[in-house]
């Protein structure tokens, strides 16, 4: 198959222009569903990040006086082994909870100084069979057990919050959908009435005998196009909404949301996603166009 | 180069389109193609391009059988033969010579050979002043001249014409007659399905006559009608009753009192 680069280059980009209205609008609705697809995706890894870290993903924890002797410490863990209510257990030695309070005072060093290993306290990071009995649990360790200086479980309002994030993200996610299914939409129409603009020149190419692939290929390749630029518009959306968010929450110093700062990784996948779907956008519509209206 | 073995083909709910054809076409062979409106011209052409499949029997072009053809080789099979239509189906946004090139460019041939081919047939159909004009801005002949240009430009085995001067007055049409014949010349070999009465008597080529599906009459040197099938040809409406109507008509000859096929009387309207 001899389809050269320059004749493909040429017959999309002219059929771009020609088209370019559809093209716009199709562009257009790729852009904005994939900014929400792309929104979505980053608001959700970070509420679970901050919220992990806030709450250390552990639903229940049981701090011990720093001074807390070695038989309390297994006192502890016995009540912890005959808890029902309680899966699994993890504990963190004074080093370690030291270096897990570093990450977590990071921004405000002052308050790291005046810690050290040994006047850490150390801490029983449980999960819970149900969270909700989180309260219960933790008021049985609150009630006086030597050595323990506090359970706590993560907030009502923590997990309000959580609550509400899922249900925006849930929402987000399917105004972003419909919207996907609609640039689809969009994009096969758009593909469907430049092939309509060129019968002409498809009757001629088939009567003279180019190949199928030959006939298809820039129209396919248009649909990709405006998925493309579409997915790279949404992109730069989703880049510059989370550089603004990451910004005010440094410059504001809100340091409760600092792990709400995505790392760098997180970002660059989430754009390849958005990337990568507006691709698969442009080249479903203008396959289902090619397939459906041009019968070669 | 061209066989039909058995052919037939029917639409949806209808008599068969085609019933039972066989005939052979040798290479450089010129084939005129006759017989009245939903006579199967059209269709015999179509199965010639695999647009059509036959219901039964086979096609062979140049050596292949093109009914064993996988879909993906159907345009090479086209590339072999090239097409000329009543309509002339010329791209109206591109010259002359782009319209030629366009034939070329889309079967992925190199720019220089694209240069020489088409500034060759342009110069062979004798429009080698107006490559740079627009279809239309040309005649019909010579519109239709520019798709002779575009349907040989890639040296096909065959060229395939469907009513090629039915748009155009008698004296265009022997121009493009002349051409066709030329074509033929080089070797080529063509099929014709024409209307055009006056073209097939004085060219005296094979006439292949189909009437509602069959094959009536091959012969060697023919003219467009005969007597004998004045009925067949006319479904059973006595010819003599049409001529003069401005169809292409039959008339009776004064001297012997046969009924004999004559010119088109186009232009005596």
């Amino acid at each position: 198959m001899a389809v050269s680069f320059d004749y493909v280059a040429k017959e999309t980009a002219t059929n771009l222009w020609r088209n370019r209205m559809m093209a716009l609008a199709a562009v257009l609705t790729v852009a904005v569903s994939l900014s929400l697809v792309g929104t979505a995706l980053l608001l959700r890894q970070a509420v679970n990040r901050q919220i992990g870290q806030w709450n250390n993903n552990v639903s229940l924890q049981i701090f011990m006086d720093a001074s807390a002797s070695g038989g309390q410490i297994a006192n502890v863990r016995s009540t912890i082994a005959q808890t029902p209510q309680i899966t699994h257990c993890s504990y963190l030695d004074h080093q370690h909870s030291y270096e897990q309070a570093k990450r977590l005072l990071a921004s405000s060093p002052t308050a790291i100084e005046a810690l050290t290993p040994a006047t850490t306290p150390t801490v029983f990071r449980c999960q819970l069979r149900n969270p909700s009995e989180a309260s219960t649990v933790s008021a049985t360790f609150n009630s006086g057990v030597p050595g323990v200086y506090q359970a706590t479980s993560p907030s009502q309002s923590i997990r309000v919050m959580q609550q509400v994030t899922n249900v925006l993200q849930i929402i987000l996610l399917v105004i972003a959908i419909v919207l996907l299914v609609s640039s689809l939409v969009l994009i096969l129409n758009a593909i469907r009435m430049a092939i309509f603009a060129r019968r002409r020149e498809v009757g001629v190419m088939k009567l003279v005998g180019a190949t199928n692939w030959f006939i298809r290929v820039p129209f396919m390749l248009e649909g990709l196009v405006q998925g493309l630029l579409g997915a790279i518009v949404a992109a730069l959306i989703v880049l510059l909404s989370n550089f603004g968010v990451s910004y005010l929450i440094r410059h504001y110093k809100v340091s409760v949301l600092g792990s709400a700062v995505l790392p760098t990784h997180d970002i660059v996948m989430t754009e390849l996603l958005v990337v990568l779907i507006g691709l698969v956008v442009g080249v479903a519509g203008s396959s289902v166009a090619v397939r459906r209206f041009l019968d070669v | 180069m061209i066989r039909f073995d058995n052919v037939t083909k029917s639409y949806k709910g209808q008599a068969p389109a085609l019933d039972d054809i066989s005939l052979e076409i040798q290479k450089g062979e010129f084939v005129f193609l006759v017989g009245s409106s939903g006579s199967g011209k059209t269709t015999f052409l179509k199965l010639l391009l695999r647009e059509a499949v036959p219901d039964s029997g086979s096609i062979w072009v140049a050596g292949r059988d093109i009914g064993e053809l996988s879909h993906w080789r159907v345009p090479y099979l086209r590339r072999n033969l090239g097409c000329v239509f009543q309509d002339f189906r010329l791209l109206p946004n591109k010259t002359v010579t782009e319209n030629v090139a366009f034939a070329l460019e889309v079967i992925g041939r190199p720019r220089n050979v694209i240069v020489t081919q088409v500034a060759q047939v342009l110069e062979l159909v004798g429009l080698g002043q107006k490559g740079d004009r627009m279809p239309h801005e040309l005649s019909g002949g010579e519109q239709q001249r520019v798709a002779v240009a575009r349907a040989f430009v890639n040296r096909p085995l065959v060229i395939l014409a469907d009513e090629p001067t039915g748009n155009l007055d008698p004296a265009t049409s022997q121009g493009i007659m002349k051409l066709l014949d030329r074509i033929n010349r080089t070797g080529t070999t063509v099929v014709m399905a024409t209307h055009d009465v006056g073209i097939v008597d004085t060219m005296r080529r094979r006439v292949v006559e189909l009437d509602r599906g069959k094959l009536v009459r091959d012969q060697a040197r023919g003219v467009y009608g005969y007597a004998s099938d004045m009925t067949m040809s006319t479904r059973g409406v006595p010819a003599v009753a049409m001529a003069g109507n401005g169809e292409p008509g039959l008339e009776r000859d004064p001297s012997s009192g046969r009924v004999a096929a004559v010119r088109a009387r186009r232009g005596q309207r």
